[in-house]
């Protein structure tokens, strides 16, 4: 199988435009509406903007807590959901460790981020790309964005307060 | 049905405590838009003559534009509107931000509140759920206080929008701040929501807006993103948002230095766009979908002036900085970032405080009058001293709280001749002697001294091929020329029509104005992506005609006549004395007249004739 990749984002160069979501919600939903985006960007003060997507686990919690087996790993590694085996019933999003999966409210099925890059294609500042647990440490070598994303987690993973 | 609305309308009555929900009134829209548009309508009718602005009576309006929340570039902003505390007459303020976004996403387009509370309160709306809440707690802290409280009750993905001390203490020039750092500054309506015991508005939209058309909506929406990434003004702006304007008008002799004596200010490299993008800048922050990114985050990490937050922008240096001869940096750094903590108008602030310092440069004002404090040029120490006590209206603050023209009204001795203001707003950063337009727009703008409302910003920087495509080339090279008076009635009549139709649609004027890289057709055609609204461009202008006259009209009702459309002496009868436009006057008499001309008002009056309120349905 292929090396798992997933969208990483830089919170020192994000500028918060919110154009990400607006992008994943209007091309898969055809509306505009964060709650129904799969990335959330969230603003935390001093200074800084956390987009934020599925991490791709290896070990994908998501899937093993799905009772109806609605998630699944496609060959090229991108983890989806059968809309027609999810029932909406949250197990996935309780056991996601990123919080990067949640139910449409619209649909109540779940959804999360499959890396199709189309969000990354229009980013105007560049602060969101495709990368590998690998790649992102050999770019993360000082260990910047790895500290900033431990500092925060509590709030960025943080499913209560929404 | 409009499509890419919320739908519906808050009418909040703070005396009762009532909450009311109404539809959009879409007749309203058809003929006024949003945003500025329908605030202009629903409050000229409902706001009496004659009241105090601070009083129960006054109604405050908060409203989207009918692409706020949308794909367009820069689509993020709300505007507010009242009978203003500082000018009398009609109160206008506008910011950027994620708010407006959020309203539209719990479902509303517009909020209206009337009376006053008795006991201070905020509005807290998530979706269906609108309540008045109590703020007792919240009452006396400042807006970063606010808004963090706001989000420890509310959870972290709210939107807040808050007055700080300032508007409690009735500063005539407060700000309503939202997203911490986002100002409503002109107009002092953040007083207007300090007399309502209106503290904060926090707002959670988890719903969606449905669009017109989402089979092409991306596709359209990408192409307005390709031009304006590809448009040079955009790497510039990411790079020094406003702040290297500094360098640009100094270069110009626009720069408004010493209470506007002169445009040009020997320290202006010391404040300048390059100094805070090398030592201060912390990276550039973006509001909802905006591709401009001009606004700054900044700190500076040790000594007297620390601090961390959203600032600044050109009007802050130039107020805070060379307005007032201080070329101090972290100074000017500092006092902004303290006027968003108290919410202030960094423009009036710096204007009033630098005519304090000419009044005490000329031995008007003594140190007996302020207290013993020390006003002269450039003493940083007392600017951000006088900022902290102008929002707390303590000792000499409090006079200054009243602005520039009602502080010299009080001192006098000859001191109103220093007050570089336009229906008691102060001038914004733009010293008109050297841009001949921005002295007009100045005079004829709805809401007192303002570049916002016409922003006639095209004969600043070179754009020659855009006077051609939107006026023809038989303007240039006159229009294009800023020391020449010449078509600048017809240049700044059609910006303000343009400009008041941006307002309603809850664009930016980066992108429509400058650069101007969309036009009338280009925000027609998201109407009809968006909002499923087919208007031509030629309704597009009349509506904007239409807004301009309605906003005169509200004035004219409260005694505005040609000779209040009048600026400083200084300005039209003193030569400036230094730089590039020295021996210029502003030739505002011959402007006028074409501007009345073009308007289709009175030229002795001012007042809009018969016939062309009858021709705009305003009859």
């Amino acid at each position: 199988m292929a090396e798992l990749r997933f969208v990483f984002g830089d919170p020192h160069v994000c500028t918060g435009c919110m154009i990400c979501v607006n992008v994943c919600s209007m091309y898969y939903f055809k509306v505009i509406g964060p709650e129904r985006a799969r990335v959330r960007v969230l603003r935390i003060e001093p200074g800084l903007d956390f987009p934020l997507f599925c991490r791709n686990c290896e070990d994908a919690p998501c899937i093993s807590a799905c009772p109806e087996n609605a998630l699944t790993r496609t060959s090229k590694g991108v983890i989806i959901v059968n809309n027609r085996l999810c029932t909406g019933c949250g197990l996935c999003v309780d056991a996601c460790p990123y919080y990067a999966i949640h139910i449409n409210p619209d649909n109540g099925k779940a959804i999360k981020c499959i890396q199709c890059e189309e969000c990354v294609r229009r980013c105007p500042v560049g602060a969101i790309w495709m990368t590998t647990e690998r790649e992102l440490a050999a770019h993360d070598s000082d260990g910047r964005l790895a500290r900033l994303y431990e500092e925060h987690a509590a709030e960025l993973y943080d499913r209560r307060g929404d | 049905m409009i499509k890419g609305v919320g739908g519906e309308v808050l009418w909040v009555n703070l005396t009762k405590g009532s909450i009311e929900k109404r539809p959009l009134d879409e007749g309203i829209v058809k003929q006024y838009l949003l945003g500025a548009g329908y605030l202009s309508r629903v409050l000229t009718d409902m706001i009496p003559v004659g009241i105090d602005p601070l009083s129960p009576k006054n109604v405050l309006g908060i409203a989207t534009g009918l692409l706020t929340g949308s794909m367009f570039p820069q689509a993020s902003r709300h505007v507010i509107a009242a009978l203003s505390p500082l000018t009398d007459i009609w109160g206008e303020s506008h910011a950027a931000g994620f708010w407006g976004a959020e309203l539209k996403l719990a479902g509303y387009d517009v909020i209206f509140f009337t009376g006053a509370s008795h006991d201070p309160v905020y509005l807290n709306i998530r979706d269906s759920e609108v309540d008045l809440l109590d703020a007792e707690d919240l009452w006396g802290r400042d807006v970063f206080e606010t808004d963090d409280l706001l989000h420890e009750r509310h959870g972290r993905r709210c939107r807040t929008l808050a007055i700080g001390q300032a508007g409690e203490n009735l500063v005539r020039y407060a700000a309503i701040m939202n997203d911490r750092d986002r100002a409503s500054a002109r107009s002092g309506l953040g007083a207007v929501m300090g007399s309502k015991k209106l503290k904060a508005i926090c707002v959670r939209g988890t719903g969606k807006i449905e669009v017109a058309d989402p089979d092409n909506y991306l596709r359209v929406m990408d192409g307005f993103y390709n031009r304006m990434l590809a448009n040079p003004f955009t790497p510039e702006r990411a790079r020094y948002g406003t702040t290297n304007l500094v360098e640009l008008m100094h270069n110009i002799g626009r720069l408004p230095s010493y209470n506007m004596r002169q445009g040009v200010f020997e320290g202006y490299m010391k404040i300048s766009g390059e100094v805070i993008t090398e030592r201060y800048l912390v990276k550039p922050r973006a509001d909802w979908s905006c591709l401009q990114r001009c606004g700054r985050y900044t700190a500076v990490r040790r000594g007297p002036y620390a601090y961390e937050g959203g600032s600044p922008e050109f009007e802050s240096q130039s107020s805070l900085g060379s307005r007032c001869g201080n070329d101090n940096v972290e100074s000017v750094l500092y006092a902004h970032h303290l006027a968003n903590k108290y919410g202030m108008d960094t423009i009036s602030l710096g204007a009033t405080i630098s005519w304090a310092m000419e009044a005490w440069d000329e031995g008007i004002l003594t140190a007996e009058d302020t207290g013993g404090l020390d006003l002269s040029w450039g003493n940083h120490e007392v600017i951000v001293r006088l900022t902290e006590m102008i929002a707390f209206r303590e000792g000499f603050g409090d006079l200054l709280a009243e602005g520039s023209y009602r502080a010299a009204r009080r001192i006098g001795r000859g001191s109103e001749r220093f007050v570089m203001a336009v229906k008691k707003q102060e001038i914004a950063g733009q010293e008109p002697r050297a841009q001949k337009s921005m002295g007009l727009a100045a005079v004829t703008a709805a809401r007192g001294a303002d570049h916002l409302y016409a922003f006639p910003v095209l004969d600043e920087a070179g754009f020659d091929d855009d006077i051609k495509k939107r006026f023809g080339e038989q303007y240039l090279p006159e229009m294009a020329d800023r020391l020449n008076p010449k078509y600048k009635g017809i240049m700044v009549k059609e910006c303000e029509d343009y400009m008041v139709v941006v307002e309603s649609l809850g664009l930016c004027k980066y992108g429509t104005q400058i650069p101007p890289e969309f036009y009338y057709e280009d925000v027609a055609e998201a109407l009809r992506v968006h909002n499923g609204l087919a208007f031509t461009v030629e309704e597009l202008r009349t509506i904007g005609e239409r807004i301009v006259n309605l906003n005169r009209m509200f004035n004219v009702a409260r005694g505005v006549t040609r000779r209040d459309d009048n600026l400083p002496e200084r300005l039209t009868k003193e030569p400036a004395p230094l730089g590039p436009p020295k021996g210029q006057i502003v030739e505002l008499d011959e402007m006028l007249d074409e501007y009345y001309e073009q308007r289709g008002w009175d030229p002795e009056t001012g007042v809009p004739r018969d016939e062309t309120l009858e021709r705009l349905g305003l009859k």
